[in-house]
């Protein structure tokens, strides 16, 4: 399978390998050093690192800035641009920011609404929705036009990403709306974390027969629990995320000092399940504020050494 | 309907300068429906501005129950003829309607000094006599027909235009649990009228130069012409 972007994510996935991504959240100051800590634990164990972007409309270090800090280091940045903060101007801008630090992977998101940051009063833009982010940075790669439809000198290679969630409301049009993104130029998506594993297979399977699987990577993502209080938390508390009883008592029922090992127990379990599961071509491994256990997760889940390409 | 909502008495208050004559104007319409600027308001509004020390000169609500506040040639007409001397020795205007009625009452008095009694806060629809909800968020585009006329702009806490963000559970918007996405909303609409391929076209980037703002509408009997930064666009209502 032929590339179109100097991207290793790429060259993994059309290798036919399984990919394994991760993610650094910067912090909420201007220190590099957190950001390249956080790099530095997670270096050898990944092809990709997605940097967020001001996650939870807290507001953090801007993703652009600590995805060139990641390049310098030496690791495959994924920039995640989320739609709520910069209109189509600033999004354009941004990319070719990114493209010449050869930054080669986007994931296109709409963002956590503002409210749910320490800006709450803040206006949002949504100038572009995410699907319309995605197809602007197709076009600005593939056809070198900007949106207003002037050359772009240099157009930007970028493997171009978006995030499903396949547990939101209504279930019914999650694969439909795949199907936009797919149809809108998604080369790969990294879904929200994973903990109800059946739901998870009657979507990949609604995928599958739309024939989505053969047209994008489908990254699995996942999120180790640290405690029962964090599970119960991402049930309660997270938009969209769908945690099963099981899993809350599971950790409950361990003693507290066990719980970050049963944690780790629970995501490596699904990885080995997921494995299995036609369509998926990779693991993303969100462990927030918990990078260290990444490489731990990967080895046990039987995915390391990654691969050379 | 222009959706308005008094502002507390006291900030009212604090608008007005030690000496100052106030005349109240209140509007017999979208104001009226909201209690917030029709006569009973306007009459409780003179009377409450007296009792805290402030000189009401007079006040009134231009026009029958129904007619606007923003009609300019009425509103000019009332106040400069039927309240001419009262308007006269006023300082200012306090105008209990939206800001469409508070720039009328300045064309009404030619320029006069105005404070606002309001806040106006949408455009919505009379549901019934107390509730008043927002669908339309006047973006000079409208999209709804492939949304079965529910407004993603309006009834989606991020405007997404090509469908629901990953965010809402047991059919509620993430932003505020007791309200429904309105992508559900729109989804479980279409579904109910068999129509759900219209969620299937992308939809472009919106045009929002279409509600740059200040816009205007030139209006004759058989043709309309809309100016926004998107350029002027001219329809014709006949073949």
């Amino acid at each position: 399978m032929s590339t179109k972007t100097p991207s290793r994510l790429e060259k993994i996935l059309a290798a036919g390998h399984r990919a394994v991504t991760s993610e650094c959240g910067p912090p909420r100051g201007s220190d590099p050093a957190v950001i390249e800590k956080k790099a530095a634990l997670i270096r050898d164990h990944v092809d990709a690192v997605n940097v967020t972007d001001n996650q939870t409309s807290m507001t953090r270090m801007c993703s652009l800035a600590a995805c060139i800090r990641l390049k310098q280091m030496g690791l495959e940045p994924i920039l995640q641009m989320v739609t709520r903060d910069r209109n189509r101007i600033a999004l354009q801008s941004d990319i070719l920011g990114a493209a010449a630090f050869d930054i080669c992977n986007v994931l296109c998101l709409s963002g956590d609404h503002q409210s749910f940051g320490d800006c709450a009063q803040g206006q949002n833009v949504h100038d572009l929705d995410s699907m319309q982010l995605l197809q602007t940075v197709r076009r600005m790669r593939d056809d070198g036009k900007f949106l207003g439809g002037d050359d772009i000198a240099r157009p930007p290679q970028m493997f171009v990403g978006a995030a499903a969630n396949p547990f939101a409301d209504p279930f019914e049009i999650r694969v439909l709306r795949l199907a936009k993104k797919v149809s809108a130029g998604a080369e790969f998506i990294q879904t929200q974390c994973i903990y109800n594993l059946d739901k998870f297979e009657q979507w990949m399977t609604q995928a599958r027969d739309r024939g989505l699987t053969e047209r994008v990577s489908v990254l699995a993502g996942l999120t180790p629990m640290k405690s029962a209080g964090m599970a119960r938390y991402m049930k309660n508390r997270v938009p969209g995320m769908d945690v099963p009883d099981e899993v809350v008592s599971r950790l409950a029922d361990t003693p507290k000092e066990k719980q970050p090992e049963v944690g780790i127990d629970i995501c490596v379990e699904a990885i080995e399940r997921l494995k299995d599961v036609e369509g998926v071509a990779g693991f993303h491994i969100m462990a927030i504020e918990w990078e260290e256990k990444v490489a731990e997760i990967v080895e046990r889940a039987g995915l390391y050494p990654r691969p050379e390409v | 309907m222009h959706a308005t909502i008094q502002k507390p008495i006291d900030e009212i208050v604090s608008f007005i300068r030690p000496g100052e004559k106030v005349f109240v104007v209140g509007c017999n319409n979208c104001a009226w429906k909201c209690h917030s600027g029709g006569e009973e308001e306007t009459a409780a509004m003179a009377d409450r501005l007296k009792k805290r020390g402030v000189e009401v000169v007079g006040h009134t609500v231009p026009g029958p129950q129904g007619m606007s506040l923003c009609k300019l040639d009425h509103t000019r007409k009332v106040l400069q003829e039927d309240y001419g001397e009262q308007v006269a020795g006023a300082d200012s205007f306090l105008v209990l309607g939206c800001g469409q009625g508070v720039h009328t009452v300045i064309d009404a008095t030619d320029g006069g000094m105005v404070h606002p009694g309001c806040d106006t806060i949408f455009g919505g629809e009379t549901v019934s006599e107390s509730d008043i909800e927002e669908y339309c968020s006047l973006c000079g585009e409208c999209v709804i027909e492939y949304t079965g006329g529910l407004c993603p702009m309006t009834l989606c806490s991020k405007q997404l235009l090509n469908g629901p963000c990953g965010g809402a559970e047991r059919g509620m918007c993430e932003v505020d649990k007791e309200r429904p996405c309105g992508w559900v909303l729109i989804y479980e609409r279409l579904q109910k009228l068999g129509r759900l391929e219209l969620l299937d076209p992308f939809q472009k980037p919106k045009n929002h130069a279409k509600w740059s703002r200040p816009r205007t509408l030139k209006v004759s009997p058989h043709e309309a012409t809309f100016c926004s930064q998107a350029g002027k666009v001219t329809v014709s209502n006949r073949d």
